[in-house]
């Protein structure tokens, strides 16, 4: 770990951070303004007049809590996609941009080792994916306590976040993993943003049920179960270390090609 | 002492590209000319240098130390300007270069001061708005603002006007008076000619020379075109003076080799209206002293 260098990449992203943060506060404060415990609410009859459109975008079934209310509205697309997006951008602006581009001969051409390198600017993508997801977890007890007091099961939103955070390190592993691959930053978006992409609209697409339903068990987001972890289910608690596990390993990984491979430097 | 010791490396790119079992060595000290046409395989070889790439075959040391699995090691003490400078371009100079000194631990920013006023560099503007011969200049600032013991200098006078070549060019004599050890890669003999004890002139991967330049220096034949009035004027200079080569129009070629007596003599009784040398290329030179046939 490089201080110097942490700090830069944090100073050269921290733009895209706070648009993201940005628009999703817009989400999580207008989407918990929408639970009404009391009666069945215009979602309910949105998710009613076109189920298969709503089982998509995993928005069916919100119960009738404030906690399974946003893990349905919030953590079935809009806090696995926009994150994504975020990651996707800033792994490849800290890794195989510059080797595209040709600045990385700069931090390589100094005392740092390549492994050194590498896991600051994976530290970097960690940090920054850690401040979005402890930001919206923050603003949603927030919101939650300030428009609906008392309503929120603390604990077990507490815990969906937990899984949040840990899809999203497994996630922006993959994102990482290409971008410490490829000599271009463009294959690497197309890996690591590609595949996490491929993984959602599986998802959507398992979502409507049916013979695609199957489509779940080659999915990376499946091991991110909201409905589950709310419940305490045993088999959604044993997603989250299988999570952590696979965000370490793909790190890892990322960290060791770059070290090893050839640089068109 | 060799600083500096490439040992047989090979890297095949395929279709004759790479270098092809390279040897050779720069002294403690010593300047070191890296000469050969584009794609001849400099740039290959310095990658290897700075561990940006893994050795086929062979090895690459400096200071006795790997370069592909020591490369921190020798980045403490070393100098590197690359072939395309590539700088982050969100940034200003002064904050690249301010981040480069903490990043390198360089905790004394005078010398990068004293490099920016010697190459008369403003670098307050934002590397993206910098011509090309800014972010050289840019590019030498970091390479030698701590004060490093071996430059590896991959052709680091493009981009820069004549008046700057001269200064960069003085920067290395005064850094090789101070002992430090130089490796330069060109594409222009009069660069290497004006800094380096020994050139190496590689072509298609391969070491085809390793000369010192005072040899070079005495070899090397001046080719000049000398102009008159008329085509009679310069046909009766074609006649009278040594080593013509051809005459066109009112232009006459002249190559000479050894003594510029005769030359100068015949130029005293011919109403000369002008007279300019022919500068090498680096193949002439090269087809020079290695022979038409090769």
């Amino acid at each position: 770990m490089r201080l110097s260098l942490f700090r830069e990449g944090h100073r050269s992203s921290w733009k895209l951070l706070v648009i993201f943060a940005a628009v999703l506060s817009l989400y999580i404060s207008m989407i918990t303004t929408m639970f009404d415990p009391e009666m069945g609410n215009i979602l309910q009859q949105l998710s009613d007049s076109m189920p298969q459109l709503m089982a998509m975008v995993g928005m069916q079934n919100p119960g009738t809590t404030l906690v399974s209310f946003l893990s349905t509205y919030l953590y079935g697309m809009l806090l696995l996609a926009f994150p994504l997006v975020y990651e996707a951008i800033t792994a490849n602006r800290l890794v195989a941009r510059q080797v595209e581009r040709g600045s990385m001969a700069y931090l390589l051409a100094a005392p740092s080792s390549r492994t050194q390198v590498a896991l600051t600017q994976a530290s970097v993508l960690l940090t920054g994916t850690a401040l979005l997801i402890g930001y919206c977890t923050g603003l949603g007890v927030l919101c939650a306590h300030l428009f609906f007091p008392g309503e929120l099961d603390v604990s077990a939103f507490l815990l969906l976040n937990a899984g949040l955070l840990l899809l999203h390190f497994a996630v922006s592993g993959i994102c990482f993993f290409a971008s410490c691959l490829c000599n271009e930053g463009r294959t690497a978006s197309l890996l690591g943003a590609g595949i996490p992409v491929l993984f959602l609209l599986m998802q959507m697409l398992s979502n409507m049920g049916g013979k695609l339903e199957n489509l779940k068990y080659a999915n990376l987001f499946t091991l991110f179960d909201p409905a589950g972890l709310i419940a305490g289910e045993s088999s959604a608690l044993w997603g989250l270390p299988v999570l952590a596990a696979l965000g370490a390993l793909l790190y890892g990984l990322g960290v060791w090609v770059f070290s090893r491979r050839d640089l068109p430097l | 002492m060799n600083t500096i010791e490439i040992d047989r490396l090979t890297k095949d790119y395929g279709r004759g590209r790479g270098v092809f079992d390279l040897t050779f060595s720069v002294a403690q000290g010593e300047a070191f000319g890296f000469l050969g046409p584009n794609g001849a395989g400099k740039t290959t070889t310095i990658r290897h240098l700075m561990g940006f790439s893994r050795p086929q075959s062979g090895s690459c040391r400096i200071g006795g130390l790997d370069c592909l699995t020591q490369s921190p090691k020798i980045q403490k003490d070393l100098g590197y300007i690359p072939g395309e400078i590539a700088l982050p371009d969100e940034m200003t100079g002064l904050e690249f270069l301010r981040f480069l000194a903490r990043y390198r631990g360089v905790s004394d920013f005078s010398r990068a001061e004293a490099l920016m006023a010697r190459f008369e560099l403003d670098p307050r503007g934002r590397i993206r708005r910098m011509s090309k011969g800014m972010k050289q200049k840019v590019g030498i600032v970091c390479a030698f603002m701590h004060d490093p013991a071996v430059l590896v200098l991959d052709e680091p006078t493009s981009g820069l006007d004549p008046l700057m070549q001269n200064r960069f060019i003085e920067l290395v004599l005064e850094e090789k008076a101070r002992g430090k050890t130089i490796l330069l890669s060109s594409h222009m003999f009069e660069e290497v000619e004006r800094t380096c004890d020994r050139v190496g002139i590689l072509r298609q991967g391969k070491l085809a020379a390793v000369e010192g330049v005072d040899r070079l220096k005495a070899d090397r034949r001046r080719t000049y075109v000398v102009s008159f009035e008329s085509e009679g004027e310069a046909a009766a200079f074609a006649a009278d003076a040594p080593g013509v080569k051809g005459t066109r129009g009112r232009r006459v070629t002249v190559e000479v080799a050894g003594p510029f007596g005769p030359f100068t003599a015949a130029l005293a009784r011919h109403p000369v209206t002008g007279l300019e040398e022919v500068r090498l290329t680096l193949e002439e030179l090269f087809l020079h002293y290695y022979g038409e046939g090769k």
